[in-house]
């Protein structure tokens, strides 16, 4: 909990910031945008939490969520290049086909035994060749679709307040928790990932286990795609580029290890919120000056900055990471020493290896 | 001999502690030029300990050093290659993906004749060709290692050494990967070694090789020098009774007053993965059934086929007069059969999780109620229960394992499939790197569990532990079952001949 508590702290400080700097941070416009990109941040950043907390990794999230929207577009749109067909088509085949993508690397990681940062670079490239083979270098507007991200659950003084979106997120993140924390198969995601062989050896389908957070990683990055077809309504061959990075990125600032076994859902919601608002909230920070004829300047980081912080926080949060963990074996070893030194009819003998 | 007179090593009074324990204590090794040493003792008796001070990886914390009488210290592995010493691993340190020549000289790739930045790879070549004439490899030296035998991995070690110029080569039980054929090569390079002033300091648990290659043998015990002898007067009854005799203690429960009952666990030819033939016995209910062997000689392989970890080769198990053929640990847990494996930290225990959850693992699917939702208050009454029935110190169930000593360590292991029912419980290396006093209470968990009829298997590489707790003890010699000797026939020198393959 110490990674998370450090994290809401830091999104806490920031929106503090942003908010002194800028009043408009906190405008109800600017609130409902950023909970739109935080909720689908949020979903795909969950899906791959479980296959990171296994310790796997899944760099085909960003190429699915374009991939999802394009057949969606494709299917569902009236525009040029669209076929029309309703609506509830589109989704239905464009999550079949995310779940069996991820059925598909889940079943090669496991069963043919390859490393999953090699089949999900390939997933990503060839998912990102399929949408550019669908689009043809062109795009498909589907700007019927909007409604969907713009609907929100209630309005205050006649302007949205409460995006949808964040209903997903919600719902996503109280099945997710119950599923991470509160199930066996919760259980067995964190024994794989804390140690493969002793789950192995404990009778875990550890296989299967595995194979299943593929399948969930690509279906969050399917209702992911969904959410984000609406959001931006013109679906092209670069959709979801680096979606992925953002992703990881997210879980790892929020408190899961790549070497698994760590993680939790409220953690990969502060890091995705912390993500966003550095992304979009850098540039509405401002600071007044005056000159020496007394004249009012506003001085605006320079927007290019904004993924030098990003990349800046996620070292820094990684770095006091390591430095607590250090100091805690080192205190503990002490511990350990002073408990051998004590006169004791049990002498702690050393393993030899 | 005026030249072999010269001694080219002497250790004297090493000692060596780590927490809690004393690895070597006041050991002496001495070393001629053109001698070939042999050191033998069982598992854990230091030899490791006293050639990895040897090689610069270990620092005595008494004793000296001299090599050609002259008192030396060893800050690191690096000192001892200037010294002129060099070890040559069991597991061969060799990077498959570069040349015989990029081995030969990695690390010490100026030395090849450039003094610039770039790799002098035909000068390099040119000199490992030499050296690989020297040692009797027929191979060019830009064969990449990955092609090569094990016994020519051993050569292009060998080679490295001799490129290193040094005095002093340590092979750690040099021929448990070669072939017959590639053995009497080692052997005919020792000689060739032997002729040019080398010493060789010569790990090994073989008998016969041990007296075939050795012009002397220094026997270590329990971190003690034994004692020295010659070629000429050692025999196999004499080194083994040298590396054993030692008196049992008296930690171990008394195990007289049982009667075995039927037949639990019949296994007959069962063929292990990598082994030639098969093995076959049976373990009863209410006993202990032991098994003895060399660390290689199987045992954790046969261990792992019955826990339906790897699949057997060929041959049958019959489970309480049932087929038994696990297809996973799943399997193997669901019919009663559990392990508590030798590497509890690799393979027994997630160690980042807490005790409470460590025990219900393999029973986890049991504690989901309704809506898949996790029982946390069995789990944790059942941890709780494990931890008093156990002795584990801690002060919840919910501590992390990692923070446990090994001695809790491996309650937690037994407690979580004591937890459930086993017909079958394997232990292998049950009381490995844990101290006297947990040791002790396992020994006592163990008898109590097989008091209340259950068939319990034990592979120890502790002979006291061996004899202390079996009721019958099958020895184990390059993975066939040599013997299975009744608790009354089990003497350490039997044991110890048998699984060295000094007797058939």
């Amino acid at each position: 909990m110490r990674r998370e508590l450090g994290m809401l702290v830091a999104l806490l400080v920031l929106c503090g910031a942003l908010w002194w700097s800028n009043p408009n941070f906190v405008g109800q416009s600017n609130v409902f945008n950023t909970t739109r990109q935080i909720s689908m941040l949020g979903i795909l950043s969950i899906g791959s939490a479980f296959v990171i907390i296994t310790g796997g990794i899944d760099l085909s999230v960003g190429s699915m969520v374009g991939l999802t929207g394009v057949i969606l577009a494709k299917i569902s749109s009236n525009a040029e290049g669209g076929m029309g067909e309703p609506l509830w088509i589109g989704i239905i085949v464009a999550m079949a086909i995310a779940l069996l993508i991820g059925l598909a690397q889940g079943l090669l990681i496991t069963r043919v035994n390859l490393q999953p940062f090699i089949v999900t670079l390939g997933g990503m490239l060839t998912l990102r060749g399929v949408s550019q083979t669908i689009v043809h270098g062109g795009n498909v507007s589907f700007s019927a679709f909007r409604n969907f991200a713009n609907t929100s659950i209630f309005h205050i003084n006649g302007e949205p307040a409460f995006p949808l979106l964040l209903l997903i997120l919600v719902g996503v993140a109280i099945v997710s928790a119950y599923l991470l924390h509160f199930t066996v198969f919760g259980r067995y995601i964190y024994a794989i990932g804390g140690n493969r062989d002793a789950a192995e050896y404990s009778g875990i389908p550890v296989k299967n286990v595995e194979t299943l957070t593929y399948v969930i990683s690509a279906g969050l990055a399917g209702v992911a795609g969904i959410c984000y077809t609406s959001y931006i309504q013109q679906m092209d061959q670069n959709v979801g580029v680096a979606f992925e990075l953002s992703a990881i990125a997210a879980c790892v600032l929020g408190g899961c290890s790549l070497r698994g076994g760590e993680g939790a859902v409220i953690g990969v919601l502060i890091g995705t919120a912390l993500m966003k608002v550095i992304e979009d909230g850098l540039d509405m920070f401002q600071l007044i000056y005056h000159d020496s004829r007394g004249r009012a300047h506003f001085w605006k980081p320079d927007d290019n900055w904004k993924y030098i912080v990003i990349g800046a926080v996620i070292l820094i949060a990684v770095i006091l990471d390591q430095v607590v963990h250090l100091f805690q074996q080192r205190r503990r070893t002490r511990a350990a020493g002073a408990m051998a030194a004590a006169p004791s009819a049990f002498p702690v003998v050393e393993v030899a290896k | 001999m005026s030249e072999s007179d010269f001694i080219l090593l002497q250790m004297r009074g090493i000692t060596k502690r780590f927490p809690g324990v004393v690895a070597l204590q006041d050991v002496h090794l001495s070393l001629q030029a053109g001698e070939v040493l042999a050191l033998m003792g069982e598992n854990g008796a230091g030899k490791s300990t006293l050639m990895k001070i040897l090689g610069g990886a270990h620092q005595p914390d008494a004793g000296e050093i001299f090599i050609a009488r002259k008192p030396i210290t060893l800050h690191g592995i690096a000192d001892a290659k200037r010294q002129g010493i060099a070890l040559i691993h069991q597991e061969l340190m060799l990077a498959p993906n570069l040349d015989i020549a990029g081995n030969i000289f990695l690390g010490n790739e100026k030395n090849a004749g450039s003094t610039c930045a770039w790799l002098d790879r035909s000068g390099m070549r040119k000199r490992a060709d030499a050296l690989l004439k020297r040692v009797g490899l027929d191979l060019p030296s830009s064969t990449p290692v990955s092609r090569l035998t094990a016994g020519q991995m051993q050569m292009v070690e060998i080679a490295k050494a001799l490129s290193q110029n040094a005095r002093i080569i340590i092979m750690d039980e040099p021929t448990s990967s070669l072939t017959l054929g590639e053995a009497r090569q080692l052997f005919k390079i020792i000689a060739d070694l032997r002729k040019g002033g080398i010493g060789v300091v010569y790990i090994s648990h073989r008998m016969e090789e041990v007296l075939q290659v050795a012009d002397r043998i220094t026997v270590l015990r329990d971190g003690k020098w034994v004692g020295d002898l010659s070629a000429a007067e050692a025999t196999q009854e004499k080194i083994v009774a040298m590396m054993v005799g030692r008196p049992l203690s008296a930690w171990f429960p008394d195990r007289m007053a049982r009667i075995a009952g039927e037949v639990i666990l019949e296994v007959s030819e069962l063929v292990v993965p990598g082994a030639g033939a098969g093995v076959s016995f049976d373990v009863r209910k209410g006993e202990i059934f032991g098994f003895a062997g060399l660390v290689g000689s199987g045992r954790t392989e046969l261990m792992e086929v019955l826990f339906g970890i790897h699949a057997p080769l060929a041959g049958a198990m019959r489970l309480t007069g049932q087929s038994y053929s696990p297809n996973g640990a799943r399997d193997a847990i669901d019919r009663g059969v559990y392990l508590a494996p030798e590497d509890r930290k690799r393979n027994g225990l997630v160690l980042p999780m807490s005790v409470a959850q460590n025990i219900s693992l393999p029973n986890i699917a049991n504690y989901g109620g309704r809506a898949w939702t996790l029982m946390r208050a069995k789990e944790k009454k059942v941890a709780e229960q494990e931890v008093s029935r156990m002795r584990i110190k801690t002060d919840s169930v919910t501590r992390k394992v990692v923070n446990l000593s090994g001695g809790n360590q491996q309650k937690v292991v037994l407690g979580k499939w004591l937890a459930m029912q086993p017909k079958v419980l394997i232990l292998d290396e049950p009381t490995r790197g844990i101290d006297v006093g947990a040791k002790a209470e396992i020994y006592r968990h163990m008898a109590a569990l097989a008091q209340s009829g259950i068939a319990i298997i034990m592979v120890s590489s502790d002979m006291e532990e061996v004899l202390g707790m079996s009721d019958r003890v099958a020895v184990m010699h390059e993975r066939r079952i040599e013997r299975i000797l009744p608790r009354e026939e089990a003497t350490q020198e039997r044991i110890a001949a048998l699984m060295t393959g000094a007797l058939r």
